[in-house]
């Protein structure tokens, strides 16, 4: 089978993981404290907001995509950075899909942590900031499964990199991308290839957290 | 139970007509009290009379819809500025035991870990207080790990190893056998006798009040009944309520 | 004995991303020309083969981009591209009409076939021309003995597409979705959607798609039943972005793509590119009179672009 365009596998997986890894930091920097703050408060609204969170799961990757290129365009508000067809738009295309998820996937779990912690860890004297990062410690867990399903979602979607990133090689060109380029050039099997690379990188990635995880680095 | 007659004692919490009133609910209701250095005094009633509720005014963790609050000598509110820093000087333990998912030492010394203490002397007065409370064996065991009543032994480690002012009992031993009971009663005791220090302990255990408690006073639908000293509460009870209480006729 | 901080592991991620970030940086330093094309220009393979000798004439990167025609466009007219290269005659006049394109110069163009089954229900071989076969297919197709599959996006192909019916008389939009599949897909995925349609499927596509998908076996049973005629001619024309409207593009490395494109050696270049299987694809045809509209710059622009043509 003869590719009517070559690419370096490596070069573009290198890429995926910046991304989609920068993506999921990003996210989840923004996506933790906010999970945290709403699952720990109560508010008039907070099952609103919950909902809100949970609908964004669903948020289409091409829609996310559509508004960063408006953004970005040189038709609109920031064009003038000239970001737009450059990893850092996808980036930031990626990191609106990660932080609803990261965000509600920390609420349940903080909400699961025992009510009466909180309490007693204020009673021992701890301040709101404190008692806050201590039951983000306690869901820990969670919190952490929070971060790995934003990584799954950024890692795998392809309507939003495509959008602002434009596929173009050597600069945007990611592992779900060039996906869509060998299968709409008809190279099935080229495309499933990539796929299978895909997925043995996003399963380096969880062995590497579960690697960290059971030495207690995180 | 007037202030003048213990003038030479210091006084560690004084409330003066402290309520707390909710939407559909009087919670507490002018509750007027002084607890002072080496008191255990023991606080019954029926579920629902305001009891727990009193605990978390006191420990500012809500405010009172009125009242009066004067810890230490000063008076305390939920405005007072860092307000975690008076809550250091108190210790609030429930009947349900809630570990943090830790190991039992670093459950036990999270208190300490906040005041940012010195790793050795926490090292220390941890292992000492596990020591006393038969725990050593379980030090470094996931505190989720533990049974009952060894976890309720490690809350109140973990409560008083900061050493406050005022230890707070809500039906601390309400699920434990008599084993556990009697270690952390004994507990309770050691405690306060270091001095300069008061315990208040809810309960409904009649019991447990003769026992542990040389104050005693009978709460129902937010108010204090009577109270007084434990052996008048129930030898001679004045108010009606109380005498049904302490006969056993009042069934919760 | 302490747990040991979560921090640690956090650092180590950094430390990682950090790295990475350095391993996919881009070189900075060379000029860079974004050229937006449609998908069906850039999967036939003619960019990758010539571009390289634009890179190196002018020490810049070409940045492309592959999108349906429509997006590209879009990408235009917002600036976000400093030429384009279509093959949507109408809308490529209106775009420069309406001031977003400084010129449109025609480049090559390649053919569209009818393609549809051996068994050829329709007759589509036996039509004298293109306008001929769309009405048999439409005959047949309201019989109940054809299938038409239509690429529906408003692409250079669909565009085309309907352009055909309405030289046959046909309106569209009174066809029946029993036997007319608009699908709002790429070529790719249309041709495949024709396979499917056992004996029946027709459709219009490309010849460069058309020849991949056969040889690599997607598509074995669709043959080409008719092509040759000029209006299955497909124009593919050059259009830089207006400067004027978008200061920000690279106007003067946007005609050179002009004038390279268009001078004898690269339009050879186009003319001899075969696919991976042989065929020749392209028919170059800028020359003399090739600029087809022309857009007037602002004289900033003007004096620029007098210097480069030296």
């Amino acid at each position: 089978m003869v590719d009517a365009v070559t690419y370096d596998v490596v070069q573009i997986t290198l890429l995926s993981l910046y991304v989609s890894g920068s993506a999921t930091i990003l996210g989840s920097l923004i996506g933790v404290p906010l999970g945290a703050a709403v699952g720990l408060k109560e508010f008039g609204g907070k099952g609103l907001l919950k909902t809100i969170t949970y609908t964004m799961y669903g948020f289409p990757p091409v829609i996310s995509g559509l508004f960063i290129y408006y953004i970005f365009s040189r038709a609109g508000p920031l064009g003038d950075f000239g970001i737009l067809f450059t990893p850092t738009a996808m980036i930031l295309a990626q990191t609106l899909l990660v932080i609803p998820l990261v965000a509600g996937v920390t609420i349940t779990s903080v909400s699961e942590v025992d009510k009466n912690i909180k309490n007693t860890v204020l009673s021992l004297g701890a301040s709101d900031r404190q008692a806050t990062f201590t039951v983000i410690k306690e869901a820990w867990v969670g919190v952490i499964t929070a971060v790995m399903i934003g990584f799954g979602r950024a890692i795998a979607e392809v309507g939003a990199a495509y959008m602002v990133g434009g596929n173009i090689e050597g600069k945007t060109r990611i592992l779900t991308t060039s996906i869509m380029l060998e299968t709409r050039m008809g190279h099935f099997g080229y495309a499933i290839g990539l796929g299978v690379v895909l997925l043995i990188v996003a399963c380096g990635v969880f062995l590497f957290m579960r690697w960290l995880q059971e030495r207690e680095l995180l | 139970m007037v202030a003048g007659e213990r003038a030479a004692v210091s006084e560690i919490l004084r409330t003066e007509g402290l309520t707390k009133e909710y939407a559909k609910k009087i919670a507490v209701s002018d509750v007027s009290m002084s607890v002072s250095e080496g008191d255990i005094v023991g606080i019954m009633g029926p579920s629902g009379s305001g009891k727990s509720t009193l605990f978390r005014l006191i420990n500012l963790l809500e405010r009172p819809t009125r009242g009066k609050i004067v810890f230490d000598g000063n008076e305390i509110s939920t405005s007072s500025p860092d307000v975690h820093l008076i809550r250091r000087k108190m210790a609030l333990v429930l009947q349900k035991p809630s570990a943090m998912n830790r190991n039992v030492f670093n459950n036990v010394a999270f208190g300490l870990q906040l005041r940012q203490v010195e790793k050795g002397e926490t090292e220390r007065r941890v292992s000492d207080y596990l020591e006393r409370l038969g725990l050593t064996e379980s030090r470094e065991r996931n505190a989720r790990s533990l049974s009952g009543g060894e976890m309720q032994r490690m809350c109140f480690a973990r409560s008083v190893i900061v050493e406050p002012k005022l230890l707070l009992l809500d039906e601390f031993t309400a699920n434990l056998d008599p084993q556990n009971i009697s270690i952390l009663e004994k507990a309770v005791r050691d405690f306060v006798n270091q001095g300069g220090r008061a315990a208040v302990v809810i309960t409904h255990n009649p019991f447990q009040a003769k026992r542990l408690c040389n104050r005693a006073a009978l709460m129902m639908n937010g108010g204090i009944v009577e109270e007084g000293e434990t052996l008048r509460i129930f030898n001679n009870p004045t108010d009606e309520r109380t005498k049904a209480f302490v006969s056993g006729e009042m069934v919760f | 004995m302490k747990d040991k901080s979560p921090l640690v592991g956090i650092i180590v991620l950094a430390i990682v991303m950090i790295l990475l970030m350095g391993s996919v940086a881009i070189q900075p330093g060379r000029q860079r020309l974004t050229l937006a094309t449609t998908t069906s220009a850039y999967d036939s393979g003619l960019l990758e083969k010539i571009l390289p000798n634009f890179e190196s004439k002018y020490d810049c990167i070409v940045d492309v981009i592959a999108v349906g025609s429509g997006q590209t466009m879009e990408i235009g007219k917002n600036g976000d591209a400093d030429v384009l290269l279509v093959h949507s005659p109408a809308s490529e006049k209106q775009f420069v009409k309406d001031g977003y394109g400084t010129s449109r110069t025609l480049v090559a163009y390649n053919q569209f076939v009818i393609v549809g089954p051996e068994s050829d229900p329709a007759g589509v071989s036996q039509a004298v021309n293109a306008t001929d076969a769309f009405k048999r297919i439409y005959q047949n197709g309201t019989e109940g003995n054809a299938i038409f599959v239509s690429r529906g996006d408003l692409s250079g192909t669909h565009t085309k597409e309907k352009s055909i019916w309405v030289k046959a008389g046909l309106n569209v939009s009174t066809f029946s979705n029993t036997w007319y599949l608009s699908t709002g897909q790429g070529m790719g995925a249309v041709l495949d959607i024709t396979e499917q349609q056992t004996n029946k499927g027709y459709t219009l596509s490309d010849e460069a798609t058309y020849y991949t998908r056969r040889e690599t076996g997607i598509i074995p049973h669709l043959e080409i039943l008719n092509q040759g005629d000029p209006l299955l001619y497909n124009q593919y024309s050059v259009i830089p972005v207006n400067p004027d409207r978008w200061p920000s593009v690279n106007a003067t490395l946007a005609t050179d793509f002009v004038n390279w494109i268009t001078s004898p050696e690269i339009q050879n270049m186009i003319g001899n590119f075969t696919d991976a299987y042989g065929h020749k694809l392209f028919v170059p045809n800028a020359g003399p009179g090739s600029v087809a509209e022309t857009h007037t710059l602002s004289s900033q622009f003007q004096a620029v672009i007098a210097i480069r043509t030296d």
